[in-house]
């Protein structure tokens, strides 16, 4: 994905995509935590760091990600919220990377939704 | 490397296997330094040999089983140069000969040309067995390195018990770390050895079953993904890793122990596994999956908003979720016993998920070594600073005085949360709970191997304890030439 074309505007946005992530991601651990050893929610938990991880290398080094702490506790809406800003971003040249993010926010509502290891 | 040697391949090979042999047989307390301190230098040139030769076509995983080892070969040597047990010093005469050896073979098969990827099925059986005798050395070496240093921990054993009887200067004792440590190696040359046997005795056995191919394809990409992903952790954390990294090694650590205690489960469910044997596993593998997330949550302290994991490691990680999602789940969570066992051979599966866990134990070890080494650790300064004081408090407790009226942040890294270098009582903190992975991941993995009482080398071999009465066993051990050590079955 081309980080020379990515406008302020897009970083910001992408930025706020990593919080939500991450912040989505530490909500579904902490629930975890609270579960036997060995939760299937683990899977959901890793997948969301991961796609967190994905969305935080689109970003150049120099972006901060710093930024308004995520509002609301629920992992599910906190996903289609990073699902909606994801929508919004289009990087010229971005290629397959942006889609497949977008796609992994996707499934990642619907595993949410659906409570694989609930 | 001679000018005059004029051997040729396949004798440079047979040559190579001799002396594992007789370096086992003759392992005695003394040469184990110098055989960890070789170690490194045998499996690069055990590598570079066998990648001279093309994979099998035939194997349908399409792994290379020889990374995996050269990661764990690497991994060992960068151990040592670190300056952890054994340290600098000689290197052990045999093993410098077999990887001399080693490099003569991939010297004269690369003045004749690699061979064509189009090889002729004979031609393929013979690379088979060319890759067999590389293994068959590397498994028997790592047999005799193991068997060394059982000996040479009793004799440590023995010399610290009787200087103290003698009242001898601390100085002329051995101390209980090196105990430790050496013991720790031996945990490293049976991942490394029960890895290569794997190979030789082939996991898991071939089926010409139709009724088994789509199973066969589930284990094949989990095996795939699970062994990709035990040579991208090793890569990964062998250069200076984010704390993220570390925190994903332990999350897909954790998943992947999970993982294996609801195919044992099932496993058991459906009768492959007896009920009071799972009894005993099923505390050890929940002890490790909690000492891994454990693990997680105190390397993700270290984090901040700018932490970048590696994007391969990402990738591995992404590769293992899939596979077990695929494998081990359904749209409400772990699938149930009848699924599982309609999905997939559950015998083979769970040898594969041991096998990834004997794996995980060299993970484990490079993982303290990171906690230990690592020179650009830092972390936000009001949680460590916290952290760092309680571990403190611990230590002086414990009769630990350098530790006494120090502090470890300032007043203005705190307002800022400043990121600052690990102070050395939280960096040790988490060399403790690298301690506790390994302490359950070997419980784990001994528990484990009485699941599989059918295997060639099927008992408890990476406890401690294991390392009695070895040099009776070493005496067993396949030769070159038996039915065994045949090519690729992955």
């Amino acid at each position: 994905m081309s980080q020379q074309r990515m406008d302020a505007d897009t970083a910001e946005t992408l930025a706020g995509v990593v919080r939500l992530l991450r912040r989505a991601a530490e909500l579904v651990w902490e629930a975890v935590d609270a579960e036997d050893a060995g939760s299937a929610r683990q899977l959901l938990g890793l997948g969301i760091d991961l796609a967190a991880d994905e969305a935080r290398n689109v970003l150049p080094d120099a972006m901060p990600i710093d930024g308004p702490a995520p509002v609301g506790d629920e992992p599910t809406s906190l996903l289609r919220s990073a699902e909606q800003l994801l929508r919004r971003v289009t990087i010229p040249g971005a290629g397959t990377g942006l889609y497949g993010l977008r796609a992994q926010v996707a499934d990642l509502v619907w595993e949410a939704n659906t409570d694989v290891g609930g | 490397m001679s000018a005059a040697d004029h051997r040729t391949v396949g004798e440079l090979l047979a040559d190579s296997d001799e002396l594992a042999r007789e370096s086992l047989l003759d392992a005695t307390p003394d040469h184990a330094p110098a055989m960890v301190r070789s170690w490194n230098q045998l499996v690069g040139s055990a590598a570079e040999v066998w990648a001279v030769w093309p994979s099998a076509p035939d194997d349908p995983s399409g792994l290379d089983p020889m990374e995996r080892l050269r990661a764990v070969g690497e991994a060992i040597g960068r151990s040592v140069t670190a300056g952890h047990w054994p340290g600098q010093g000689a290197t052990d005469e045999r093993l410098t000969q077999i990887a001399d050896n080693l490099s003569r073979a991939r010297h004269l098969i690369g003045s004749h040309g690699r061979h064509s990827q189009q090889a002729t099925p004979e031609m393929q059986r013979g690379i088979q067995d060319l890759h067999g005798e590389v293994m068959h050395t590397l498994y028997v070496a790592a047999h005799g390195t193991a068997v060394a240093l059982g000996a040479h921990v009793t004799d440590l054993r023995h010399r610290l018990a009787a200087g103290e009887r003698r009242r001898q200067r601390l100085a002329e004792r051995p101390t209980a770390l090196e105990i430790t440590a050496a013991q720790d190696m031996i945990v490293r040359f049976d991942g490394f050895e029960q890895l290569a046997g794997a190979y030789l005795f082939g996991l898991p056995p071939t089926t010409a079953n139709p009724d088994q191919v789509r199973g066969a394809v589930r284990a094949t990409q989990l095996e795939t993904a699970l062994a990709a992903w035990d040579v991208q952790a090793h890569r990964t954390l062998a250069s200076n890793p984010d704390p993220a990294d570390l925190v994903r090694v332990a999350r897909v650590q954790a998943l992947i122990t999970s993982t294996a205690g609801v195919l044992t489960e099932a496993a058991v469910r459906k009768g492959h596994i007896d009920k009071d044997i799972m009894q005993r596993f099923a505390p050890v593998l929940e002890a490790n999956q909690v000492a891994w997330s454990r693990a997680a949550k105190r390397w993700g302290e270290l984090t901040n908003p700018a932490s970048r994991t590696n994007i391969a490691l990402v990738g591995a990680a992404g590769e293992v979720r899939a596979a077990i999602a695929a494998t081990a789940t359904n749209p409400t969570g772990w699938a149930t016993a009848d699924q599982l066992a309609s999905r997939v051979a559950l015998p083979e599966m769970v040898k594969i998920l041991h096998l990834s866990m004997v794996a995980s134990i060299e993970i484990a070890y490079v993982v303290r070594d990171t906690a230990a080494d690592h020179p650009g650790l830092t972390a936000p300064a009001r949680i460590i600073g916290m952290r760092a004081q309680g571990e403190a408090e611990i230590a002086i407790e414990q009769g630990e005085t350098r530790y006494e009226g120090v502090t470890w942040t300032t007043p203005r890294q705190i307002a800022a949360n400043q990121l600052i270098p690990l102070p050395e009582p939280a960096r040790r903190g988490r060399i403790n709970f690298a301690n506790d992975v390994i302490a359950t991941t070997n419980h784990a993995v001994a528990a484990a191997a009485q699941l599989h009482p059918s295997d060639p080398k099927g008992s408890n071999r990476s406890g401690h304890e294991a390392h009695r009465g070895r040099s009776s066993e070493a005496r067993q051990i396949a030769r070159r030439h038996d039915p065994a050590p045949r090519g690729p079955r992955i």
